[in-house]
């Protein structure tokens, strides 16, 4: 039986976002399918299932893209203080925690 | 529903006992494969079916215990082989994978039939039991129906599967072998239709879908065998040896 590996990714609830759950061997979808209901979905931990070819993963993980050597934290989000424009925002829009602050994030 | 009179409970109690003891005893037998399955992912697919079947066994033994008097473990662990009411299509062993497949496909699709009847019994506690089980047994049939079309492909499987089928048929008839209060089920709703109009529906969708894998259909003039339920073999007897050594061990034990 020529199998082929299929990644599987789970959501625990509505909303969730997908976690990988590892793979299975499968010759197909229909199996996959099942397999990976049995893997990751048999005691209720799921409530939705990605089984995916791993062929069709385009994976990347090339250091100079990923990994470039220079420093990038100021592309980080905490590369910025804005929680006194922030709030500063909020005092124009008139209620605090509520209305957008407009350009500031 | 109102209140059985006692012949139609005793009849209850051999319905449930015939349910319970088919899903208990093909539970046993596949839960064999464990650890020697095809390939390691079909492993744990079958140990897990059985397993559910077992847990199918388990609430029917539950309702018959409730019904009466009795315990569940008593029922499924304390009887001697002969006292076993499953179909004698569970009276065969594991053999080869296509055999399993073969006897799950069979038993899946009467299975089925049978389960969709019960889910409108005028007796809640059983039609609450199907409509849950019927839900599981969905997937068990997606599954065995993969499979059959998986071996029906290859042209060695397929005459393995053929031959199971045509060794096997005749004892899947037995699931639906008539049942001494059966009558009295029927006029009280708690069976909505009789094991004969079961059988029939049966023979249809088993004919459909041999029919789509391109495989033999069966001719079938023979009547249902009255003896269905009641002749146990050897192998039966082993498998009993097996599934109740522990219990046996220390009886009486609580765990």
């Amino acid at each position: 039986m020529a199998d082929r590996v299929w990644e599987v990714f789970r959501q625990e609830a509505e909303g969730d976002p997908f976690i990988h759950g590892g793979s299975v061997n499968a010759p197909d979808e229909e199996l996959a399918m099942h397999y990976a209901r049995e893997f990751y979905g048999r005691r209720q931990e799921s409530v939705r299932l990605w089984v995916v070819p791993r062929e069709a993963i385009v994976e990347l993980d090339d250091p100079d893209l990923l990994q470039p050597p220079f420093d990038r934290s100021f592309k980080r989000p905490g590369g910025y203080l804005i929680k006194h424009k922030l709030e500063a925002a909020r005092e124009r829009a008139g209620s605090p925690g509520g209305g957008e602050p407009e350009g500031e994030a | 529903m109102t209140a059985l009179d006692a012949a139609t409970r005793e009849a209850l109690a051999e319905l449930l006992l015939t349910l319970a003891d088919d899903e208990f005893v093909l539970g046993f037998w596949d839960s064999e494969w464990t650890g020697i399955a095809p390939m390691l992912e079909e492993d744990v697919a079958t140990s897990s079916i059985a397993q559910d079947e077992i847990g199918h066994a388990k609430a029917w033994y539950e309702l018959l215990a409730e019904l009466t008097d009795d315990d569940a473990d008593r029922i499924a662990y304390g009887r001697e082989p002969e006292a076993y009411r499953h179909a004698a299509l569970m009276n065969h062993p594991r053999t080869d994978w296509a055999f399993t497949v073969a006897r799950r496909f069979l038993y899946e699709t009467a299975d089925a039939v049978r389960l969709e009847a019960l889910s409108r019994s005028s007796h809640l506690g059983i039609a609450g039991l199907a409509a849950k089980m019927r839900r599981e047994e969905t997937y068990h049939l997606l599954h065995w129906s993969a499979w059959m079309r998986r071996l029906a492909e290859g042209p060695q499987t397929r005459a393995r599967i053929v031959a199971a089928l045509e060794r096997l048929r005749p004892d899947a008839e037995a699931i639906f072998s008539p049942l001494a209060g059966e009558a009295a089920l029927v006029a009280a709703g708690v069976l909505p239709d009789g094991l004969a109009a079961l059988r029939a529906a049966w023979h249809e969708r088993m004919a459909t879908e041999l029919r789509a894998l391109g495989l033999p259909v069966p001719v079938d003039s023979a009547p249902t065998p009255t003896e269905g339920r009641t002749q146990r073999t050897d192998d039966f007897r082993w498998l009993w040896g097996e599934f109740t050594s522990v219990a046996r061990a220390e009886p009486g034990a609580s765990w």
